[in-house]
């Protein structure tokens, strides 16, 4: 089991900003990795499935790529702060059939994330379409920010 | 526990994409071919893109795999990114004993299936995609 905590910078509020940069990161990286022969640390290291993880005021939304998984074959379970997806990716049948190419992977597989914030469990959201896994877990009230208005003479 | 865990395998990025006007990258999907007794499957992995973006080529011997997906709007920062969004494309060499005529194709969960029927070699055509 994986468990996830973040790193202390944020990403740039601007979208798009950091995407030229992180083209190029990625191929410099492929570049080098003959050089530095498996100790250089990709992008993604870790466990299926990858996520993209984005806050809000209102809430923190969860976005992953699960292909060939349905909504049947996943479990999503959220314990206090820590939210665990796990399943199993199964491979296609094939009887009596010799694989020319193999490049997808299967097993299963669970991962938990640590959430930066307290959230309402009750009002969890959860999509799961062509793939892709959406969550939105709404924030838990008093983490919320909240508007002070100021009385004017 | 973690060994026995499936690991991530991170996006192979392409810059030959052809006509690409769109402002994502394009990824290679993995993909896994089996030979059987009658036919030759392919299975493409392209999360995020919905059947009626799929878009398959046959062209004399070339079999090009083309998947977009609807666009990304980030909601709110971003604190963790593991992969990138983008695009789909591949292209295939076929051999000349699969039926271009008989060629299924279908999308489900973000996989792509195909199945090709082994026969003689037909005149090139166009592929509809149906949901399995």
């Amino acid at each position: 089991m994986a468990i996830f905590r973040y790193p202390n910078w944020r990403w740039p509020d601007i979208p798009g900003a950091m995407e030229d940069f992180e083209r190029a990161r990625r191929q410099m990286d492929r570049l080098l990795s003959v050089f530095s022969a498996g100790t250089s640390t990709p992008a993604s290291s870790g466990v299926f499935p990858p996520l993209i993880v984005t806050e809000d005021g209102d809430a923190i939304y969860v976005e992953g790529e699960i292909p060939g998984i349905k909504a049947d074959d996943l479990d999503i379970s959220v314990v206090g702060r820590t939210l665990t997806l796990s399943g199993e990716r199964k491979p296609e049948e094939a009887q009596n059939a010799t694989y020319h190419r193999r490049e997808r992977k299967w097993g299963s597989f669970r991962k938990a994330l640590t959430l930066p914030e307290d959230i309402n469990p009750e009002a969890i959201q959860a999509e799961c379409k062509n793939g892709v896994l959406k969550l939105v877990l709404p924030k838990a009230e008093h983490v919320k920010p909240r508007k002070i208005a100021i009385k004017g003479e | 526990m973690a060994e026995t865990d499936l690991q991530i395998s991170e996006k192979k990025e392409t810059q030959a994409t052809g006509e690409s006007t769109r402002d994502v990258p394009v990824f290679i999907p993995p993909v896994d071919i089996y030979e059987s007794e009658n036919s030759l499957t392919l299975v493409a992995d392209m999360p995020g893109v919905p059947m009626e973006n799929v878009d398959i080529d046959l062209d004399s011997d070339q079999l090009t795999i083309r998947g977009t997906v609807s666009q990304y709007e980030q909601k709110g920062e971003a604190l963790f990114k593991e992969y990138t969004y983008g695009d789909y494309y591949r292209q295939f060499t076929l051999s000349s004993d699969i039926d271009r005529e008989k060629i299924q194709a279908s999308m489900k969960d973000g996989v792509l299936k195909l199945v090709l029927a082994k026969a003689e070699a037909a005149k090139p055509r166009k592929i509809t995609v149906k949901s399995s």
